[in-house]
């Protein structure tokens, strides 16, 4: 072969290498920012991305971009892998023309989509642009929407992660939204519909950028986002670990992990955590952890909803999904974004044959006309559709309070629950004994000469006869009573147990969740 | 209560003015209002739509009185996340805080609940006392 050949083809390379060119680097840099190969080469497994759509370029010839070269039309392409298993990858490089997406940046992102989706290996993408490249107009537009179909058809088939390191606003939101997982960095990350500017014409309301949509923004008070990190780096390795949970698509497993946790650890502390105040709160986290391989969680939106946890961890090294009760918060009670939260994890977590892990300590939904105006009726039942829509192995362990609906809401035997267990502190009832008390015993309470000591008594009687978990174990609603000490090696061994279980459900186009 | 006639691109709207009080603070929630014009200002807003006129009323329900006589208090509202009674207040106005220090304990849904601060700062303002009744969203202290 001629060496000019092979020399020309290194020219084009180096060229598209450097992106925007160097100044544009410096400059990406003094943002406090890495380029968008940085973050692939941070994310990936060393010496594993292969590039793919180097070499293509714009098509556009309004506004004098004839004239404008844009090296790599924006965005870097291709696919590498994290700890040895395959992923797809695109990141938009903010230093062509601000990772602004035309018609052949989408082109390029729709064809990792398309091969990952072929495959059957997730995608991330890193998004750091500054929206549709307006010369390009209509093409643009095209561009977003191919890419949110595809977003669309993978979703439930391939885990699709998004990851934003730099502005992300209007339409381009949508890509993010309808991934699977999105991560933010703490002042380097921004998503919006329409930035501080706009809404300062439009409404008068001054709002930094960071406050409108920065990651805590969007991992605490919106809830769009599920992960946050300070720094770039942190959230790379964060990445990794999530992907650890995760099969590369809805026809596999996650991958198990070697255990070097007793499976038969018991806790004794486990047995003392519930106070004897039943209006004291202790903090569900402190049996999540307990509970895990290695005392190891990766919490899910771990801002937003805190009266309900969400997370991964391994039991016996296989992945699990967890959604616990938080007495410290809100009494634990499930409201609007509760509802929200946990449903989407159970969906996630079905769509990827995750077994789900349910810690039940609820008092119920949450009372209040802002809750009810809201539509908690419509939220929580996302909760009832998610739990009984889901098929893979679901193991309840209801630690004390399991209150009327939030009872069923937190996935108790009728709406699937493969194994119900209870401590037994568990109170299973329709309401809690005080309240049930002054119903029930109504015309006795109000014939006593002493209300209060007769309603003391009542209370007693209740909380003595029906708010236990023998009531409900004698109808078979709870399979067994356990020592909590012992919670781990029993769910351990529920799921190793219910690791062959099949569903037959009705054929259908798809259900119909409350949404 | 005053009546105008408001013309609006030839459309002449009856409308119902009425004046409230000056140091009624319902504004407090609405600083957009606040700096623009004073509320009690009864100069309707040119609208095409009738019912419009009665915007420069200030809505009371939700404002409580101590608030709106109170005055403008700067830091950040930590507000009732729901509804009930106070138990104890755990700090005094003026104490400075730690992000997560317990500020109140808020008894609700049978459940005494630790209501914490935010982030590190100074008790500007204390809204609410003990064996009180709150609603979601009634404002409890501010935090500078």
């Amino acid at each position: 072969m001629p060496n000019e050949k092979i020399t020309e083809l290194r020219e084009k390379t180096k060229k598209v290498m450097l992106g925007g060119g160097q100044k544009a680097i410096d400059k990406q840099h003094e943002r406090g920012k890495k380029t968008a190969r940085e973050r692939i080469l941070m994310l990936l497994d060393q010496n594993s991305f292969v590039e793919i759509d180097a070499f293509v370029e714009h098509r556009c010839v309004n506004f004098g971009m004839e004239k404008k070269s844009a090296p790599g039309e924006g965005v870097v392409a291709g696919y590498g892998t994290i700890n040895g298993r395959l992923v797809y990858i695109y990141a938009q490089d903010f230093t062509v023309i601000g990772g602004s997406l035309g018609e052949m940046h989408a082109a390029k992102i729709v064809k990792a989509q398309k091969m990952a989706l072929k495959v059957g290996a997730p995608i991330i993408g890193i998004n750091d642009s500054g929206g549709a490249r307006i010369q390009e107009g209509v093409d643009a537009l095209s561009g977003y929407g191919k890419i949110f179909f595809n977003n669309t058809t993978a979703s439930g088939v391939i885990p699709q992660i998004s990851v934003i390191l730099g502005p992300c606003a209007g339409g381009a939101v949508y890509s993010p939204a309808l991934t699977d997982f999105i991560f933010m960095v703490q002042n380097i990350s921004k998503m919006f519909i329409t930035g501080p500017d706009v809404i300062k014409t439009v409404t008068g309301e001054k709002v930094s950028g960071e406050k409108l949509g920065g990651a805590m923004t969007h991992n605490s008070k919106s809830g769009v986002a599920h992960f946050v990190d300070d720094s770039e780096e942190e959230c790379m390795n964060h990445i990794r670990k999530l992907i650890s949970f995760l099969p590369q698509n809805n026809l596999e497993t996650a991958p198990s992990q070697e255990v070097h946790d007793d499976l038969n650890r018991t806790d004794v502390a486990m047995n003392d955590i519930i106070p004897d105040n039943p209006n004291k709160a202790y903090d569900m986290k402190e049996v999540v952890y307990s509970l895990a391989d290695n005392k190891e969680f990766l919490e899910y939106q771990q801002y937003y909803a805190m009266n309900i946890i969400t997370g991964f961890m391994r039991l016996n090294g296989k992945s699990v999904g967890v959604i616990a009760s938080q007495p410290k918060v809100l009494a634990g009670c499930l409201d609007i974004d509760a509802s929200d939260k946990a449903a989407r994890f159970i969906r996630t977590c079905d769509a990827f044959n995750i077994p789900l892990l349910t810690l039940m300590d609820v008092p119920g939904f949450l009372p209040g006309t802002h809750q009810e105006y809201g539509g908690i009726i419509r939220h929580g039942a996302k909760m009832l559709y998610a739990y009984s829509e889901a098929t893979v192995p679901k193991v309840t362990v209801i630690t004390r309070k399991a209150y009327g609906g939030s009872y069923i809401a937190m996935c108790n035997k009728e709406l699937g629950a493969d194994m119900v267990l209870a401590w037994p502190t568990a109170e299973i009832a329709v309401m809690g004994p005080d309240g049930a008390a002054n119903i029930i015993f109504k015309k006795e309470i109000e014939a006593a000469k002493d209300k209060s000591a007769k309603r003391t008594e009542k209370i007693k009687e209740y909380r003595n006869t029906v708010t236990n978990p023998y009531t409900a174990a004698s109808r078979g609603y709870v399979d067994a009573v356990i020592e909590p000490s012992e919670t781990r090696k029993r769910i351990i061994s529920s799921f190793d147990m219910l690791t062959g279980k099949r569903v037959q459900r009705p054929e259908k186009k798809h259900g119909n969740i409350p949404l | 209560m005053k009546k105008f006639n408001i013309t609006v691109n030839g459309k002449t709207y009856a409308v119902e003015v009425e004046e409230v009080g000056t140091g009624q603070g319902g504004f407090a929630y609405q600083p957009v209002a606040q700096e623009s014009q004073p509320v009690s200002d009864p100069k309707p807003k040119a609208s095409p739509e009738p019912k419009a006129a009665s915007a420069p009323q200030p809505q009371q329900q939700s404002a409580p009185a101590s608030k709106a006589s109170s005055g403008p208090v700067s830091g950040e509202i930590i507000s009732a996340p729901m509804p009930g009674t106070i138990l104890d207040i755990k700090v005094s106005e003026g104490q400075s805080v730690k992000e997560g220090d317990i500020l109140l304990i808020l008894e609700a849904m049978k459940m005494e609940n630790e209501i914490v601060s935010p982030k590190n700062g100074t008790i500007n303002k204390i809204y609410t006392s003990k064996s009180t009744n709150v609603n979601t969203g009634d404002p409890l202290v501010t935090i500078e």
